[in-house]
């Protein structure tokens, strides 16, 4: 090993002391930051997981659009299916309803599913908490569960639905009857948008609310595991029509994923600024290390060390305290992670509000998700940042001349 | 006679004094030959470390020049192979042992080999401080830390040692001590020596022994 990074090594533990103070505050102030920003970043990025994971089990990894109901669907089905890297596809029709049960209401959306394939395309069985996706038939559907709370329905049930055709049978001077549907499951997803605003039928039923006919809204498709989702919408359109398209997950939720991209990278701009301002403290840490030993610099210069070497054993320290910051600091972040739900738990129990995190985060748990480029992102731009903190000690050791070091009092 | 070890020719450095300049040395001529120990007396503020920092290559003098076996090249990577020093505070960095504050020197010069272990340890020893290899300097007493700055100085077989008043902090008897010991360690490592000291004693013990006096070598007398 080089002498400057030996004696770098020495200086930040000296021989027979374990953890000097100025190692320990400097490494704890780095490992703070860089434990707050693992820490951030995981539950920023489990909220960006999760809601990737809901859109895919709930509505497959890409979704045919079209400006106008879509005919003939079976055979759009059976082209889509024909494509390379494409696993399944399914039929959907979507739009608003009044859901009335005794004095309440709510307007949530009703999803009509195919029920032949929508299990080779999404995983909403696994979500269905009472009941079962086979209880379905053209006179039921399922509630998402806090709608089925805020109306106060449950299995077994009779609910009205009133369909988006009453506005044409109003204009008409018509009498509208709203069809009744027997609430055969509940069904809960884990975020509180669609926990609270979507109720599931058969395409069929959707099809007579919506007066669609044969035909529908659009189509969910599954892809291939390992296939590239883009690759395969770009093969997906190759054989659609014009007027008809498809859209990876990506692409549909394009304005949030982007809010929810810009959020994040706010986040992790703003975190950063706790490393810098420990990069600072390991800066005037290592002036002052500097002050106290220039006969020590003199010396290294008499010794016929040369200066960027002994620049280089500046810089090195802060190398270390970086290196050891982030290592500490990921081992905190990462216990933090484990631990957050116990955490949360805890804090949502004193303060007596643990309906808050569901109604305004979305989320019954608080989620995780840690990705290995954005712990390699967070190591390496501490660590870089505590090297640049060394530069400025470093000029000031290099810039020492020899003689006037050891002349020093 | 063989090339020297160490020549100086015409040396002159003076410093910033109020509105002019001090001249401390006025046209230093000094040649050191192979094992040659030499030492220089002077008053306080004489020049003596002056003209040792001049002679370490740590300075530049105004005019004249210094050159080590012949060659002017006395730049960083030349001098931790060709010269050791000895200072009066001893400098020796609190954090490495006494071993490791020798094997420093080695370390600088690049070429840490188990060799070089061996060295260190055998140079402690000659020092009588092999027991306290793994000691910081902070618990060695004067003498002692001036010891393992002797060995230091001789880690990487110097042609050259260079010692500046490395008696100044030491008691009469650990400093005849250090002086009987550094001259008996050049003397087996055929090292010259350039003794700077205020100790008659001491300076007599040299093979010459010079006097700086307004800026000047001349003889001096034991």
């Amino acid at each position: 090993m080089p002498w400057y990074l030996h004696l770098a090594l020495r200086q930040l533990f000296p021989t027979g002391r374990r953890f000097p103070f100025f190692t320990l505050i400097s490494t704890l102030g780095v490992a703070l930051g860089v434990a707050l920003l693992i820490i951030v970043m995981g539950v920023m990025g489990g909220f960006a997981y999760e809601i990737r994971h809901m859109i895919v089990d709930t509505e497959g990894e890409v979704q045919i659009v079209a400006r106008s109901p879509i005919p003939d669907y079976r055979a759009l089905m059976r082209k889509i299916d024909s494509v390379p890297g494409v696993e399944a596809a399914t039929p959907y029709a979507r739009d608003a309803v009044m859901l009335k049960f005794g004095d309440k209401a709510a307007f949530p959306m009703l999803r009509g599913l195919d029920l032949d394939s929508v299990s080779r395309v999404t995983q909403l069985g696994e979500y269905v908490r009472v009941g079962s996706l086979d209880d379905l038939d053209d006179d039921s559907i399922i509630l998402s569960a806090q709608l089925a709370v805020s109306i106060g329905a449950r299995v077994g049930d009779t609910v009205e639905v009133y369909s988006p055709l009453i506005i044409n049978k109003l204009a008409a001077d018509s009498v509208f009857l709203p069809r009744e549907v027997r609430v055969v499951g509940i069904l809960e997803i884990g975020h509180q948008q669609l926990d609270s605003s979507t109720a599931y039928g058969t395409i069929r039923l959707a099809q007579d609310l919506y007066g669609l006919g044969s035909t529908v809204h659009g189509l969910d498709v599954r892809i291939k595991p390992g296939m590239n989702e883009d690759d395969v919408v770009a093969r997906i359109n190759a054989v659609l029509p014009d007027d008809i398209r498809a859209l990876s997950w990506q692409d549909s939720f394009s304005e949030f994923l982007w809010v929810l991209n810009l959020e994040r990278n706010m986040i992790f701009f703003l975190l950063l600024f706790i490393v810098i301002v420990a990069a600072f403290s390991v800066t005037s840490s290592l002036l002052i290390s500097v002050v106290r030993k220039t006969r020590e610099i003199g010396l290294l210069g008499a010794l016929g060390g040369k200066p960027v070497h002994v620049a280089a054993c500046f810089c090195a320290q802060g190398l270390f305290i970086g290196v050891l910051g982030s290592v500490a600091g990921l081992a905190l972040g990462l216990t933090a992670l484990a631990f957050r739900n116990n955490v949360v738990l805890w804090i949502t129990r004193v303060t007596q509000h643990p309906e808050v995190l569901r109604r305004y985060y979305q989320f019954s748990e608080l989620p995780s998700h840690t990705s290995g480029a954005t712990v390699a992102l967070i190591v390496a731009l501490t660590i870089v940042i505590s090297t640049l903190a060394g530069l400025l000690p470093a000029w000031k050791a290099a810039s020492l001349k020899p003689v006037e070091a050891l002349r020093s009092e | 006679m063989s090339e020297p070890v160490l020549s100086a020719r015409a040396l002159r450095k003076s410093y910033p004094s109020g509105d002019g300049r001090l001249e401390v040395l006025r046209g230093v001529d000094l040649d050191i030959a192979a094992g040659e120990s030499v030492s220089i007396r002077g008053e306080s503020g004489s020049g003596k470390s002056t003209l040792l920092n001049l002679l370490a290559g740590l300075d530049s003098p105004d005019t004249g020049s210094v050159s080590w076996a012949g060659s002017t090249d006395t730049g960083a990577g030349r001098r931790a192979a060709f010269l050791g020093m000895v200072f009066q505070s001893f400098y020796l960095v609190p954090e490495l042992d006494a071993l490791a504050n020798v094997l420093l020197a080695r370390r600088i010069l690049g070429r840490l080999d188990p060799a070089a272990r061996t060295r260190a340890r055998d140079l402690l020893a000659r020092v009588g401080l092999a027991e306290r290899a793994h000691h910081l300097p902070a618990h060695l007493s004067g003498g002692e830390r001036q010891r393992v700055a002797l060995a230091r100085a001789l880690m990487n077989s110097p042609r050259l040692i260079l010692a500046d008043e490395p008696t100044g902090n030491l008691d009469e008897q650990t400093g005849g001590g250090v002086i009987e010991l550094l001259l008996s360690l050049c003397v087996s490592a055929d090292a010259a020596l350039v003794l700077v000291t205020h100790n008659a004693a001491h300076a007599a013990r040299t093979r010459r022994s010079l006097l700086l006096t307004s800026g000047t070598l001349g003889a001096g007398r034991a």
